[in-house]
């Protein structure tokens, strides 16, 4: 579990302001939903906790410990405790199923100390195993990316992101492009996990009716401000015009 | 029926093409040989000396074409990986040498190392050749390794950055993505470097190349120059055929990357070190070689340069409208090759050229002398077109790859909108597909017009009497003359070629600004 405070971030791309003095607390094992139209730069609030942006200005922090100050990365993303589900999934091509979940934690642990021994590699055989159990695709260990449906690759991305129990999960429109059943099933798998792990939860959204789905905390976003943020009640009844337009769309 | 004829042939009539002006002659050199030599063929191509000489060939290439490889591969990364100041003028001038005649450069550095080292210096080594061809050939992989960086979407790199450091992810993800594109490159310049004869010829250094033109030109042994091409040929048949999954689909470059979106890192420990290597290319591929020429042109009492233009001048005219007319062509065998592998799946055309494409450039020229060297065809022997076909043999699937990338990056549903709107084949191909292809088609028609006008390879064996074309004429002056008209003549050369790729550049952008359609 981490919390995350973000303090008077701006960020621009060419120029162009896309974060605009952003200022806000992500409690320690909360779940945080990120609304707004396209462009609104809910993206790249996940990219820039994650350390994959720098802002131009601006302090982040992580559990009280500053990971980014102005235009400096002082944490790089994979000692931050981040999994990161992204919108194009970004399975690696070249791993199976069992290869890209696994890869990240067989990683750490030859980082953290020498070759992965017998004993290491059973255990990170039954992470694996235990992840895709859970998500319903232990029958795809072997195949590849190319060869699984959207809705296994989806699964595949999460597990991938989980593997390394990760303190913070970001997920950036996780649930684009999948129907509606398969929908249900992967929110379903997300809260449990939430619940079981207990970390801090952030996903982006463009579709308020996905937002709606459960007990967030909603923060809608414009221009890269923060207009409005408030449980789902809250949001149905605020006054303001941009969140009641965008949630009537 | 009509339609089915005409599906038909717009298939077949391109392979029937390229099969009669360049397969049969190949087909045509083989079993000439056969027959000529009977049983006592096969057994004299393992003669000590030929396996000596295709061994240090290979030898020779295949060192260049590794040392290529990572350079250009280094370079490739850096200018797709970084963002720094310059980064558009690096790729555009560290593309020269591949523009710029192999043989110009190896009038360069002759002159440097005599300028170096004293004038007596040995510098007729295979050392020599291979340091030539790394610079020449390196851009081709600069521009492979790059085309692939630039179309490995970001968020592949950012999930590896989340869990292990940028070290770690270069080796574990980005490089085993990209592997083809060195082993393309690699095998690329194999081929190139092979097919070399300008740069081993101008160091007089005996390569199979080199030796099959000796035979046949210096001393009339059509047998000994036959057998060689054959066996030269048989081994870059074997070579390609182990990685022709890689070499139908090389990319050469892409006009185009849409859709991808590539991650691109600050540099700004490594900026010096960056520009201080991309500088010290920049020096030895371009900016030195220039310099040397012109200090060479300019050291004699006489003024040469005066002399080898009005060598030269008479050349300019007759080899820009053969590699005009040539490039013209080409491009349009390209196209159709090209949509025929991408749209229709229908895969022989692209096969033969890349076939053809592979068969070093003597090889070639000995293959279609021996067919159309026939009363019959002495309308084709005798003239310009005899030069035409070697480039389309030796050029055509260097376009058809270009264009077919950019086939490939147009999206089928626009075409499919168009055929549910009732459009039919022709005209949906006239007014979709080659609206949209404009741009690749004219770096196609540009890259295959710069590499026509400076081949010497095919033209020198092929080109008919009366034909005056500059490299040929360069050749032929640089055996016998100073060196300082040498000098001159590169100079010229060089500077010939940087005006036609200056107003291509200008006409291109205007081109791409109009056409790009992003």
């Amino acid at each position: 579990m981490s919390s995350i405070q973000l303090n008077h971030i701006t960020h621009s791309f060419n120029d162009k302001k896309v974060i605009n003095d952003f200022t806000f607390t992500f409690d320690s094992g909360q779940t945080y939903c990120l609304l707004g139209p396209s462009g609104c730069g809910k993206t790249t609030i996940l990219r820039l906790i994650a350390g994959l942006e720098v802002p131009q200005n601006g302090v982040i922090e992580i559990d009280g410990k500053i990971v980014t100050e102005n235009d400096r990365l002082l944490i790089p993303p994979h000692k931050r405790g981040i999994g990161f589900v992204f919108q194009d999934l970004a399975l690696w091509p070249h791993f199976s199923v069992f290869e890209n979940i696994a890869f990240g934690l067989r990683e750490s642990i030859r980082e953290g100390s020498r070759k992965p021994d017998k004993g290491t590699k059973l255990y990170i055989e039954e992470r694996v195993i235990q992840l895709l159990s859970f998500f319903g695709i232990s029958d795809h260990w072997k195949k590849y990316p190319h060869q699984l449906s959207g809705g296994q690759k989806q699964m595949v991305a999460i597990a991938r992101s989980l593997i390394l129990n990760p303190k913070i999960l970001l997920l950036d429109e996780p649930m684009a492009n999948i129907d509606a059943q398969l929908k249900e099933t992967i929110i379903d798998h997300l809260y449990t996990l939430h619940e079981q792990f207990g970390f801090t939860m952030i996903y982006v959204t463009h579709d308020h009716r996905e937002a709606m789905h459960s007990n967030n905390t909603i923060i809608v976003l414009n221009k890269g401000e923060i207009i409005t943020s408030g449980t789902r009640e809250q949001i149905k009844n605020t006054t303001d015009v941009f969140t009641q337009s965008f949630i009537k769309l | 029926m009509v339609r089915k004829i005409s599906k038909f042939l717009a298939k077949n009539i391109l392979t029937i093409f390229l099969g009669c002006l360049l397969v049969i002659p190949v087909l045509v050199l083989l079993c000439n040989w056969i027959s000529d030599f009977g049983n006592s063929a096969v057994s004299g191509l393992f003669k000590k000396d030929n396996l000596i000489l295709i061994g240090k060939s290979f030898l020779l290439s295949g060192t260049a074409s590794l040392l290529a490889t990572s350079l250009g591969s280094v370079c490739g990364f850096i200018l797709n990986k970084y963002t720094f100041a310059f980064k558009g003028f690096y790729k555009l001038v560290l593309l020269i040498p591949l523009l710029i005649p192999d043989y110009v450069y190896a009038v360069a550095w002759k002159d440097a190392w005599q300028l170096l080292f004293g004038a007596g210096t040995n510098i007729n080594s295979y050392t020599t050749v291979i340091f030539v061809h790394i610079l020449v050939f390196s851009p081709i992989a600069m521009l492979i390794t790059g085309s692939a960086i630039s179309q490995v979407n970001r968020g592949i790199e950012e999930a590896g950055l989340l869990m292990i450091s940028f070290r770690k992810m270069l080796l574990k993800i980005l490089i085993p993505i990209i592997r083809p594109s060195f082993t393309i490159s690699f095998l690329l310049i194999l081929i190139f470097s092979l097919s070399d004869f300008s740069v081993p010829a101008f160091f007089g250094v005996r390569t199979f190349t080199t030796e099959i033109f000796t035979q046949f030109s210096a001393f009339y042994n059509y047998q000994a120059a036959m057998g060689q091409s054959v066996f030269l040929l048989v081994i870059c048949m074997i070579l390609m055929f182990s990685e022709s999954r890689y070499l139908s689909d090389a990319p050469f470059f892409a006009i185009h990357t849409k859709g991808s979106n590539p991650k691109l890192y600050n540099c700004d420990n490594l900026k010096f070190l960056l520009h201080s290597f991309l500088i010290l290319q920049l020096l030895v591929a371009v900016i030195l070689p220039v310099f040397i020429l012109f200090f060479q042109s300019f050291s004699g009492s006489e003024f040469l340069l005066g002399k080898a233009w009005k060598l030269l001048s008479p050349t300019i005219l007759q080899s820009s409208v053969l590699a005009l007319s040539s490039a013209f062509i080409i491009s349009v065998i390209g196209l159709w090759t090209s949509w025929l592998k991408e749209r229709e799946k229908y895969k022989l055309p692209n096969t033969v050229l890349m076939i053809l494409f592979i068969i070093p450039s003597t090889v070639l020229g000995i293959a279609i002398i021996g067919f159309f060297n026939k009363p019959v065809l002495n309308f084709i022997y005798a003239s310009s077109l005899m030069i035409i076909i070697g480039y389309i043999g030796r050029f055509a699937f260097i376009s058809a790859r270009i264009l077919g990338n950019g086939i490939r990056q147009i999206p089928l549903s626009l075409e499919e909108a168009a055929t549910v709107a009732g459009i039919g084949s022709l005209r949906k191909y006239l007014k979709i597909t080659l609206p949209l292809l404009i741009p690749s088609l004219f770096a196609s028609f540009v890259l295959v017009f710069i590499l026509c006008f400076g081949e010497l390879g095919t033209t020198i064996m092929v080109y008919p009497p009366g034909t005056e074309l500059m490299p040929v004429k360069f050749f032929t002056i640089s055996a016998n003359a100073p060196q300082a008209l040498t000098s001159s003549m590169s100079l010229i050369n060089f500077g010939i070629i940087i005006s036609f790729i200056g107003t291509f550049y200008i006409i291109g952008r205007k081109v791409f600004k109009r056409f790009s359609y992003e």
